[in-house]
């Protein structure tokens, strides 16, 4: 509750009373912080069976009292702040970086660059994504050269005394583009399609053959940020043992320390990640992004070095979702039974792989829909384009296809002059129906869904 | 330097910071503080909101300068050494929090709501919340708390199916 | 003229990695008091997930949920976990924890069988007791079994155990295989309003009623499943990173990328459809991801059911759907064609 309480009025401040020491930026004192000394909690916590219950979240008590202690909330005594330039740019060779004036500023105490990182490249799948670019920049989000400073605003004014030179290099920004044979190739020498993936089951032209009504389509959908509230942050401690510890908000820390081992080439057991309590993640926060930045700062200062992401940042130097191209062709019966499909994907991979050969293959086996389709012809291809990077994202592409296939569907149903509830339920899966891939799928409740949501709706009763 | 002293959560406290300190460093950096987020720094996700005398404002917005003298409620200080203010165990009870990170600055949004408004609307509560995003929880449960600490509040038994 | 639609959309969506391994390893200590520690390598990252995996360890313990504390999130401390993704948590890391609590637990009926006087697989644990099956007035407090599982028998009841969907690689020409242990399905059903003088579209009623398996937590399965709506209806209708010419961001910022506000949300009545898989934990799958799945298809198709325009691109922004109604009119008497 806040009092009315004059200022005046009260004793006198508690800094007063001890010095506090600015530039190790020590907190001054730790401020009262109020919350129950009796821990009462909710009766349904206690009650037996635990599954099934409606149990209160210990992690909601703390996010209420503003006592969760997200990475950005943490400070160590002498600790430094980090900040990544960025290139600006979307394709080009870097001929040279000059970083003798921001190294001569007070306050800065290191300097790192690509070309410094033991081994620098990193990636899910493909080891396509340089830490800090080196010697090419393949999309305008990549960081080319880092810097800690005793404050965050020395930092940043050091990165712009950072002098990069480049040599532009030709770019493709469409993914249709960049499978052309003469596109600009984002990683030459290789191509820009760097994976497809392929589901065939049953008879495509037969299908379409013995098909009363062939319908077709083409979807798009766009490039999404994940806007976790949190933004990544990240601080690195080198201890004296060669150890670095690094707290750092990441949802899948043993694939983390993996890559922060592999990037520094320090054996597993000398990183130690804690992640703690995350901010958000939706996919946007599975890989590493900073983190060996930070710990070879660590270790050329001998400091702990924290970096927290701009909001910016956030949307230009880590993943997205896949923007994808779908052609859909299916033929139906009279009746709306689907008898053949035909689905071809183009994924906008971005500069980088990361996530892009799971979400590849996600979109491609889910495309056809929770529909039995006896013959089925899916292509998908995920290529490069000088973009920011597309990774993991809440549904791995299927958000996409199913915008396109349950459209699709909904065309078909007006075409037929079928009730869209009536063509689903017609070609739904059921309990033993095949996947696209032959699985025979098991606890299927499509059916179930669909019905129990017109029910609520009141889809069935007459429209006002 | 700039020397600003202001009242936070009933206590006068003092610093001596550069002119361009937000009150959000201010109250991160030199008061530990940590309670409000900075989540975009420009105003745009209300993360950082605090409550200065008796308004919601975005802390990353107002310099430390401009809140000398004034009084700052920050999450800190919201409850007390009895419970929870009956905001913060409407949005335990309900969930109403995922990832939490918008938490501290939805739940004084919402304080200042119901210190102006005991008996809200389910849109006067969306309108009050509107500066505040939250990429977790739809906003349905954080709705649905505020109902049930505005009914807490003005002394109303909880209106909860189980 | 505002006019009003709806739309539906169904889905399908499956548990874990495609083929590749994705494990989950998890500790389980029973403590002296029959309170008991779960130790896990995923992160909280807002599901809920710690506490799903509390409520799994204490149902396999026979334990309240806050009997269970959860260590999480630190590579000295945890067991490898492959970590918040692929919405797996409930379902890989779950199996994993039930395995561990499980294994922690026969070392107490192992010790508790002589106490009772019958063999281990003659006990179960229930209700913070260790009973006798069919017989639950033959019972010792965990506590008191596990006090002296440790302090006189020398026998800290510990388990650890991992988990790994099984799959079967797909077969690289045809595609053929398992690629996933186990899929959840869903419908969402929107209402919508759309101006057809300005195009924009207001989402008053999302109808969701989705499978998870079990429903470990309830509350938290509802949660979900608003956060998901909520993002579904940001990718349908709002946001868009927008690029340049030379390949940069135009609006890489909150002021100018439109994610949904409180104002933006609907109306929202969630069903957990009924639903069991024995490959679950206690019949669970998860529930992480395909709640944002479906929005975004319902959303288009309650759009072209209130105007009469398939609108083929996201995000159907105002200036998008406004065309299409234009372009519609301009070629009335025609019938529209599908697709």
């Amino acid at each position: 509750m806040a009092t009315k309480t004059k200022v005046a009025a009260k004793r006198a401040p508690l800094e007063t009373l001890r010095e506090a020491d600015e530039t190790l930026r020590l907190p001054a004192i730790t401020p009262p912080v109020t919350y129950p000394l009796e821990t009462l909690v909710p009766e349904v916590r206690h009650q037996t069976p635990a599954v099934g219950q409606r149990a209160t979240r210990p992690d909601g008590r703390l996010h209420g009292l503003g006592q969760t202690r997200y990475i950005d909330d943490l400070a160590f005594p002498g600790m430094l702040y980090a900040k990544i330039k960025r290139a600006g740019v979307a394709s080009a060779r870097i001929r040279s970086i000059d970083t003798r004036e921001a190294e001569a500023m007070p306050g800065v105490m290191a300097v790192l660059t690509g070309r410094e990182i033991p081994v620098n490249s990193f990636g899910p799948s493909l080891k396509d994504q340089p830490v800090l670019a080196d010697d090419r920049v393949f999309h305008a989000g990549d960081g080319v050269a880092a810097v800690a400073a005793v404050t965050e605003q020395i930092a940043l004014e050091a990165l712009d005394r950072i002098k990069v030179e480049y040599e532009p290099l030709p770019a493709v920004f469409d993914p249709l583009e960049a499978m052309k044979d003469d596109a600009p190739k984002v990683h030459a020498p290789n191509g820009n399609i760097y994976a497809t993936k392929v589901i065939r089951k049953g008879d495509i032209d037969k299908g379409f053959a013995a098909s009363d009504h062939i319908f077709e389509g083409r979807f798009r959908t766009q490039m999404v940020e994940h806007a976790p509230l949190e933004p990544h942050a990240t601080i690195a401690m080198w201890d004296p043992n060669g150890r670095v510890t690094i707290h750092s908000t990441l949802g899948r820390i043993t694939l983390g320390r993996a890559d922060v081992a592999r990037t520094l080439k320090l054996p597993i057991n000398r990183i130690r990640i804690v992640a703690t309590i995350v901010g958000g993640n939706f996919g946007g926060k599975n890989e590493i992004t900073q983190e060996p930045v930070l710990a070879l700062l660590s270790k050329k200062t001998g400091r702990p070095v924290k970096g927290t992401f701009t909001r910016t940042e956030e949307f230009i130097a880590t993943t997205t979702r896949h923007p994808i191209i779908m052609d859909y062709k299916t033929g139906v019966s009279k009746d709306g039974r689907i008898l053949a499909r035909k689905v071809r994907l183009v994924l906008d991979g971005g500069a980088y792989c990361s996530w892009s050969e799971t979400t590849l293959g996600k979109a491609c086996i889910l495309s056809a829909g929770p529909y039995k389709i006896d013959n089925l012809h899916t292509e998908a291809y995920v290529v490069y384009t000088n973009k920011t990077m597309t990774g993991a994202m809440r549904g791995f592409g299927a958000p996409q296809v199913c915008f396109a296939y349950e459209s699709h569907m909904d065309d078909i149903a007006a075409a037929l002059n079928l009730d869209p509830l009536d063509i689903r339920l017609l070609n739904a899966f059921e309990e033993g129906s095949p996947s696209p891939t032959g699985q025979v799928l098991h606890s299927v409740v499509v059916k179930d869904s669909l019905l129990q949501a017109a029910q609520r709706f009141g889809w069935k009763e007459p429209r006002s | 330097m700039a020397n600003v002293t202001l009242n936070v959560n009933g206590e006068a406290r003092t610093a001596s910071v550069p002119p361009e300190t937000t009150l959000l460093k201010l109250l991160r950096d030199n008061f530990n503080l940590t309670g409000a987020k900075l989540g975009c720094d420009v105003g745009d996700c209300g993360a950082c909101t605090v409550i200065v005398d008796g308004k919601p404002v975005n802390a990353c917005l107002m310099l430390a300068g401009q809140a000398d003298g004034r009084d700052v409620l920050t999450i800190e200080g919201l409850a007390t050494l009895d419970g929870l203010h009956p905001i913060q165990k409407a949005f335990e009870d309900n969930a109403s929090l995922q990832c939490g990170f918008c938490g501290p600055g939805i739940i004084l949004s919402a304080k200042a709501l119901l210190d102006e408004n005991p008996a809200p609307t389910a849109q006067q509560i969306r309108d009050a919340l509107a500066g505040n995003l939250c990429r977790c929880t739809g906003y349905t449960k954080i709705i649905e708390a505020v109902q049930d600490a505005a009914r807490a509040l003005r002394g109303e038994p909880a209106d909860k199916a189980a | 003229m505002k006019r009003r639609g709806r739309g539906i959309a169904c889905m399908w969506y499956p548990i874990g990695f495609t083929v590749s391994a994705n494990p989950s390893a998890a500790v389980v200590k029973i403590n002296e008091d029959g309170t008991a520690t779960l130790l896990t390598g995923t992160v909280e990252t807002g599901q809920g997930s710690l506490t799903i995996l509390g409520q799994i360890a204490a149902e396999e313990l026979g334990i309240a949920t806050d009997d269970v504390h959860v260590v999480s999130a630190d590579t000295d401390a945890t067991p490898m976990d492959t970590g918040a993704i692929a919405s797996r948590t409930t379902y890989v890391t779950g199996n994993a924890t039930r395995l561990a609590a499980e294994k922690a637990k026969l070392i107490l009926f192992e010790v508790a069988a002589p106490m009772l006087g019958v063999k281990p697989d003659q006990i179960e644990a229930r209700d913070r007791k260790i009973q006798v099956k069919g017989y639950p007035q033959r019972n010792l407090a965990i506590g008191e079994v596990a006090n002296h599982a440790q302090v006189v028998m020398g026998q800290p009841p510990i388990g650890a155990a991992s988990f790994n969907p099984a799959t079967v690689a797909l077969d690289p020409e045809t595609g053929q295989g398992k690629p996933f242990s186990t899929y959840v399905y869903a419908t969402q059903i929107a209402e919508v309003d759309v101006d057809d003088e300005t195009g924009e579209v207001e989402v008053l009623r999302i109808v969701a009623a989705h499978d998870c398996g079990t429903a470990i937590n309830p509350m938290l399965v509802e949660g979900q499943i608003e956060g998901g709506i909520s993002m579904g209806i940001g990718f349908a209708l709002q946001e868009e990173i927008l690029f340049d010419d030379a390949g940069r961001q135009i609006n890489p910022n909150l002021t100018n990328y439109i994610m949904p506000t409180s104002l933006d949300m609907p109306e929202i009545e969630v069903d957990i459809v009924k639903s069991f898989d024995p490959t679950g934990p206690f019949g669970a799958k998860g529930v992480g991801e395909p709640t944002a799945v479906p929005t975004a298809a319902a959303i288009l198709n309650a759009i072209r059911d209130a105007v009469g325009v398939r609108i083929t691109s996201l995000p159907a922004t105002p200036e998008k759907v406004l065309a299409a109604i234009k372009a519609k009119r301009a070629q009335q008497p025609k019938r529209i064609a599908a697709g």
